[in-house]
C-alpha cells in the first residue's frame, strides 16, 4: 500500500453562530487514486474540499481536525505558504465554467497567469507552456489562446479551467462537480479527459459529485456524505452491488431508468399498486389528444436603425408528434435543441411561425379570447426552477387559487380554500402551507406546490419543462413518483421535456429526440433507447453515464 | 376662513396616501418584514423622527386661512392676507422686525446710524427694537443668553423625559413589559449590543434632541433674534423655518408627479417589450438628451410670462407663488422620471423571465392582472429606494435652481432664495453670514437625515442585501 497523498482527519466545521456543518469527516487518498465524495446538496461535500485548500467562506470556521498533504499539516501552515500549495500542489476545478473565468481577459492570459505564478517560466517559454497545456486538454491552442471566455462553449471553457488547474503541475486535483453544468455529450468528453489526464500525469484526484453513475465510472473509492457526516465508504468495486448503508441503498434505488418504470423510486422499490406500467408502443386508444405537425417557432433578430427585424432564428424547425390521453411523451435534447420553445408554443407563450397544433379539436395557434381561456383550462405547465416559479410576495394559498378565480372554478372563497387544501393533500403537503410564503419551503416542496397549482384547473395535458433538473436525486425520485401516481389517478397526459435520459426512460411511453430544432428520432421509449436508429440519438445514449455495479 | 392652495391639496393627498399605505401594510406580514428590519435600525429611526419633525412643520405651514378681523353687521370680515397655522404659532418671530441687519443674538444693530443723543448727532450702533430690548444694560447680555438657553434646555429635557415615560407606559401596556425593561428599552445610547425589535432608544434620543433644540431656540427667540435679521430686518430663523415647507413640498410633490409616469411607462416597456418598449425608450432617451436645466428654465419663464399677462386671475401674492411652486414640482417631475423609469424597465425585464409570470399566463391571468399581482409587488423596493434617494437630491436641486433664479418665486421663503440673497451679503464688509449659515444648517440636517434613511431603507428592502 502506497502512502496517502491527502489525508483528512476528524474534520469538523461550523457557522460562526455554532451550527455544525461538518461533523468528524475523515478520508485519505493514496497516490494516483481517485476518491469520490458523493451526496446531495447541503451534505458538506464542497465544504470538505474547500477546507482542504483553506478557502472556506468567512462565515464558517473549522472546529477540529487535521488536513495532511504529502505529510505536511496544511492547517498549521502560515497563510502565505498556502499560496504555494494551491496551484503547485493542489489544483482546483470548479462546477460552473461560466463564472470560473474572468470575462474580460483572454483564455491564454488566464492560463498564463497560472503558469507564471506556479513556475519559473517567463516570456516566450511561458507562452509555449500555455499552448502545451491547452493542447493537452484537447483545445486548439492557436484559436483559443487569444479568445475571450465568451467565445468558448461550456465544454471548452471547462477544458480551459482544467488547463488552469494543471498549470502548476499539481499532484492532487480537486474536481468539484466538474460536469454538472454541462450537456450530456460534453459531460462524457470532459470526464474522459479528466481520467486520461490523471493517468498521464499520475495525479491523485478528489472528485465531488451528486451523481452515482458518474462516480461509479470515475472513482476508485467512494465516500457517501449526508448532512455533514460520512455515512458510508468503500472501494468502488462492487460498491453498488453489495448490501450497504440504508442511505446508499436509498440513493441507489432513486436512480431512474428503463427497468424502473413500474416501480417507486423512493420509499421502497417493490411494484407499488399506484405505478402504472408503460403503455405498449403500438397501443391505439383512439384519436390523439394533442397532435403537432411541422411546427416552426422563430425568434426575430433585431438590429440597425429603429431595430428592424433583420433576421430570424429558427428555434423549432418542423417538429411533428402526437400524444394520446393518459400517456407520456418525452421531448429529449441538449440545451439549445428547441425543446423549451416547443413547450412555449404549446402553452401559447410564444407565437407559432408555421405548422399545426391540434388539441382535442381546437386549432391552438389561432385561439383567441374565450376559446384561448378554455384551452388554458385543459393545458397546464410545471417549470424547471422551483425558486422562480412562485411569486415571493404572495402566499401559497393565493398562488393556488389564482387560476380558480380566473376560470370561476369554485363559487366562493371557502370552496376555493377547500379545493386548495385538497390539491395540497394530492401532492403530499399539509394544509397549513396555504398561509405561508414560498421562501419557507425547500425546492422539492416548491415543485410540489407548482404541480398543485397546475392541477388547480384539472387539466388534461401537463407540459413539464425539465421539472426535476434542479432537484437532488432523492427529491427527483419523489417528484417522478408523484407524476406517475397522478397519471394513474387522474388520467393525465404529460409532455415531459428533459435532457436527462434516465428520467425519461423511467417516466415516458414515447420519446422524441430533438436536435437543432428538428425531431431526429421518434418512437416508443423502449425501442428508441434500446435500438436507436439515428446517429445523434446513438451518440447521446452512448454519452449517458451508466451505473457500474461490478 | 380656510384657504386651500394647490400644493396644500396635493400635500394632503400625499399624507393621506401615506397613512393608507401604512394601514394596508399592517395587514400583510410578508410586506411588513423589511419594515421591521428598518424599525430595528437606530440610524433609520433617528433620521425618520427628524424627517417627521420637518414634515410636521411643513404640514402646519400648509394649513392656510384668512384671519377673521371683525363682524360687520353680522357678516364676518376677513383679512386680505393669507396666513398658516405655523405663522400663528411663530407669531412673535413674524412680527418683531428690525430696521435692517443685526447679528445673531445681538442687542445692537449691525450698521451704524445717525443718532441724536442730548442734542449731539453721532454715528453709532443703535439698540435693536426687539433683540435684547429687555436688558437695561446690554453688557449683561452673555449671562442672560446662557441663563435663557439653560431654561430652554431644561424645558426641552422635561418634554423629552415626559415623552420617554409616556412611551414606557405604552410599552408596558401593549407589550406587557415590566417598568425596568421598558425603561431600558427607551433609554437612548444604552444597551448598544442588544438587538431590539424597534429602536425606541433612538426615537427617544431624536425626540430629546429636537425638544432641546426647540426649547433653546424658542426660549431665546422670545428675547433675541437667534439667527439675526436680514436686510429688511426680518428674523432669519423665521425665514429658515418657513423654508421647510418649500423644501419638503418640492421633495415629495415632485415624486408624486414623476411616480405614475415612471411606473406606468417603465413597467409597460419592460413587460410588453416590442413597440411599447421602443416608444418609451425613445421618449426617455430624447428627453435625457435635452439638458434638464434648460427645460426647467424655459418652463418657469413661460409660467412667469403667463402670470404677468393674466394678472387679474392671480390676485393674491400667495396664490402666485404657490402656482409657481407647483409648476416647479411639475417640471422637475417631468425631467426626472427617466432614471426611475429605466430602473423599473430593467427590473421588470428580469421579473418577466421568471417562471411565475409564465405560470400565471398559462393559468389564463390577463396581462394587467399579471402586472398588478406579480410585477408591481416585486418592483416596489426599487420605487421606495429611488424615492428616498431622490428626495435629498430634489431638496438640493431647489436650492440650486432658486440660486440661479429659475426656482421658486423670489418672494417665497426658501433656502435657495436665502442663499441667493446671501450672494451679495457675502460681498459686504463686514460680512453678513447668518442667512447663508442658517439655510445651510437647516438644509444639511434634512438632507443628511434623508440620505441616512435612504441607505437604511435600501439595506432593508434590497433583496440582494438579504444574503449577506
Amino acid at each position: 500500500m502506497s502512502e496517502a497523498v491527502l489525508s483528512v482527519e476528524n474534520l469538523s466545521a461550523e457557522t460562526l453562530d455554532g451550527r455544525p456543518l461538518l461533523d468528524d469527516i475523515s478520508f485519505s487518498i493514496e497516490r494516483g487514486r481517485t476518491l469520490a465524495l458523493v451526496g446531495e446538496s447541503g451534505s458538506g461535500k464542497t465544504l470538505s474540499a474547500l477546507s482542504v485548500v483553506r478557502l472556506l467562506p468567512e462565515a464558517i470556521r473549522l472546529r477540529a481536525g487535521g488536513v495532511h498533504f504529502r505529510g505536511r499539516d496544511l492547517l498549521a501552515l502560515p497563510a502565505y505558504r498556502m499560496g504555494g500549495v494551491r496551484g503547485r500542489g493542489i489544483g482546483f476545478v470548479f462546477q460552473e465554467p461560466m463564472t470560473a473565468m474572468n470575462p474580460v481577459k483572454t483564455v491564454g492570459d488566464q492560463v498564463l497567469e497560472g503558469v507564471r505564478l506556479n513556475g519559473d517560466l517567463r516570456g516566450a517559454a511561458a507562452r509555449r507552456r500555455v499552448r502545451e497545456l491547452l493542447e493537452q486538454v484537447g483545445l486548439d491552442a492557436e484559436r483559443v489562446f487569444g479568445a475571450g471566455p465568451h467565445e468558448l462553449s461550456g465544454g471548452m471553457r471547462q477544458r480551459a479551467v482544467i488547463a488552469m488547474a494543471l498549470s502548476g503541475g499539481p499532484e492532487l486535483l480537486i474536481a468539484d462537480e466538474p460536469t454538472t453544468a454541462l450537456d450530456v455529450t460534453t459531460e462524457a468528453q470532459v470526464l474522459r479527459l479528466i481520467k486520461s489526464l490523471q493517468r498521464e500525469l499520475g495525479m491523485t484526484m478528489l472528485f465531488i459529485s451528486h451523481d452515482l453513475s458518474v462516480v461509479s465510472n470515475v472513482a476508485d473509492e467512494v465516500v457517501v456524505m449526508r448532512e455533514g457526516r460520512v455515512v458510508d465508504r468503500g472501494d468502488v468495486r462492487g460498491f453498488f452491488k453489495r448490501q450497504r448503508h440504508a442511505y446508499t441503498m436509498e440513493l441507489r434505488r432513486a436512480i431512474p431508468g428503463l427497468a424502473t418504470c413500474d416501480k417507486r423510486l423512493f420509499d421502497g422499490g417493490d411494484v407499488a399498486e399506484d405505478m402504472p406500467a408503460r403503455a405498449s408502443a403500438d397501443a391505439d386508444d383512439g384519436a390523439p389528444l394533442l397532435s403537432v405537425k411541422d411546427l416552426r417557432v422563430e425568434f426575430p433578430v433585431r438590429g440597425g436603425l429603429f431595430r428592424r427585424v433583420i433576421d430570424r432564428v429558427r428555434a423549432v424547425d418542423g417538429a411533428s408528434f402526437e400524444l394520446r390521453k393518459g400517456r407520456t411523451l418525452a421531448l429529449v435534447g441538449e440545451s439549445g435543441s428547441g425543446k423549451t420553445s416547443v413547450a412555449k408554443a404549446l402553452l401559447r407563450l410564444v407565437g407559432v411561425a408555421d405548422g399545426e397544433i391540434q388539441f382535442a379539436g381546437m386549432d391552438v395557434p389561432s385561439l383567441k379570447g374565450d376559446d384561448l381561456k378554455a384551452y388554458r383550462r385543459h393545458v397546464q405547465a410545471v417549470f424547471q426552477d422551483p425558486f422562480s416559479s412562485l411569486n415571493p410576495k404572495r402566499t401559497i394559498g393565493r398562488a393556488l387559487t389564482e387560476g380558480m378565480r380566473v376560470h370561476g372554478v369554485a363559487e366562493d372563497d371557502e370552496a376555493m380554500r377547500e379545493l386548495a387544501v385538497k390539491l395540497l393533500a394530492d401532492v403530499g403537503m399539509e394544509a397549513d402551507a396555504l398561509s405561508r410564503y414560498p421562501h419557507e419551503f425547500s425546492g422539492g416542496q416548491r415543485q410540489r406546490i407548482c404541480i398543485a397549482r397546475a392541477l388547480s384547473l384539472s387539466p388534461q395535458l401537463m407540459v413539464c419543462d425539465e421539472p426535476t433538473s434542479a432537484l437532488d436525486v432523492l427529491v427527483q425520485a419523489q417528484i417522478l413518483d408523484l407524476f406517475k401516481g397522478m397519471q394513474r389517478r387522474l388520467g393525465l397526459s404529460y409532455l415531459f421535456i428533459s435532457h436527462d435520459l434516465s428520467a425519461v426512460a423511467h417516466i415516458a411511453d414515447d420519446v422524441a429526440v430533438m436536435h437543432e430544432g428538428r425531431i431526429v428520432e421518434y418512437g416508443g421509449v423502449e425501442r428508441v433507447l434500446r435500438e436507436p436508429r439515428d446517429e445523434y440519438t446513438q451518440s447521446l445514449l452512448a454519452a449517458v453515464p451508466q451505473l457500474r455495479e461490478d | 376662513m380656510p384657504v386651500v392652495l394647490v400644493t396644500d391639496l396635493l400635500f394632503y393627498v400625499l399624507i393621506a396616501a401615506l397613512v393608507v399605505g401604512v394601514v394596508n401594510l399592517r395587514r400583510s406580514p410578508e410586506a411588513l418584514r423589511p419594515w421591521r428590519k428598518l424599525a430595528a435600525s437606530r440610524t433609520a429611526m433617528l433620521s425618520a423622527v427628524v424627517m417627521l419633525a420637518y414634515v410636521a412643520v411643513a404640514l402646519l405651514d400648509s394649513l392656510h386661512f384668512r384671519p377673521r378681523l371683525d363682524d360687520v353687521e353680522g357678516e364676518p370680515r376677513y383679512a386680505g392676507e393669507v396666513v398658516s397655522v405655523l405663522d400663528v404659532m411663530l407669531g412673535r418671530l413674524r412680527d418683531k422686525d428690525e430696521k435692517t441687519y443685526s447679528a445673531p443674538l445681538a442687542a445692537y444693530a449691525y450698521v451704524k446710524e445717525l443718532q441724536t443723543a442730548g442734542g449731539e448727532v453721532r454715528q453709532e450702533y443703535p439698540r435693536l427694537k426687539h433683540g435684547g430690548a429687555h436688558l437695561d444694560d446690554p453688557g449683561d447680555r452673555a449671562g442672560d443668553i446662557v441663563a435663557t438657553a439653560a431654561t430652554g434646555l431644561l424645558k426641552g429635557l422635561v418634554v423629552a423625559a415626559a415623552f420617554a415615560l409616556l412611551l414606557c407606559g405604552v410599552l408596558m401596556r401593549v407589550k406587557r413589559r415590566s417598568f425596568g425593561a421598558a425603561l431600558a428599552e427607551v433609554t437612548p445610547f444604552c444597551g448598544a449590543h442588544e438587538h431590539r425589535a424597534v429602536a425606541w432608544g433612538a426615537v427617544v434620543g431624536a425626540v430629546a434632541l429636537i425638544a432641546m433644540t426647540v426649547g433653546v431656540l424658542g426660549e431665546l427667540s422670545l428675547k433675541y433674534h437667534v439667527l439675526g435679521t436680514d436686510k429688511v430686518g426680518q428674523d432669519v430663523l423665521y425665514q429658515a423655518i418657513k423654508s421647510i415647507r418649500t423644501a419638503v413640498l418640492i421633495g415629495t410633490l415632485t415624486t408624486l408627479i414623476m411616480l405614475p409616469l415612471a411606473l406606468a411607462l417603465g413597467v409597460a416597456a419592460g413587460y410588453f417589450l416590442g413597440w411599447v418598449d421602443d416608444v418609451v425608450q425613445y421618449v426617455y432617451t430624447t428627453l435625457n438628451a435635452v439638458p434638464g436645466i434648460l427645460l426647467i428654465a424655459a418652463a418657469i419663464l413661460m409660467i412667469n410670462v403667463h402670470m404677468d399677462r393674466h394678472q387679474d386671475s392671480f390676485n393674491d401674492i400667495i396664490e402666485r407663488t404657490d402656482i409657481r411652486l407647483f409648476f416647479l414640482c411639475l417640471i422637475l417631475g417631468v425631467t426626472s422620471w427617466s432614471g426611475l423609469c429605466r430602473l423599473l424597465r430593467a427590473e421588470t425585464l428580469k421579473i418577466r423571465s421568471f417562471d411565475y409570470i409564465a405560470a400565471a399566463r398559462v393559468l389564463g391571468v390577463g396581462h394587467f392582472a399579471v402586472l398588478r399581482r406579480h410585477v408591481l409587488p416585486n418592483v416596489t423596493h426599487v420605487v421606495l429606494i429611488t424615492i428616498a434617494l431622490d428626495f435629498s437630491g430634489l431638496v438640493l436641486a431647489e436650492a440650486v435652481l432658486s440660486y440661479i433664479g429659475i426656482g421658486v418665486d423670489p418672494v417665497m421663503h426658501s433656502w435657495g432664495n436665502m442663499i441667493n440673497v446671501a450672494r451679495l451679503e457675502m460681498a459686504r464688509e463686514p460680512v453678513v453670514w447668518w442667512s447663508l449659515g442658517a439655510a445651510l444648517v437647516f438644509m444639511f440636517v434634512l438632507v443628511l437625515c434623508a440620505n441616512l434613511f435612504a441607505d437604511a431603507l435600501r439595506d432593508a428592502l434590497d433583496p440582494r442585501m438579504e444574503k449577506t
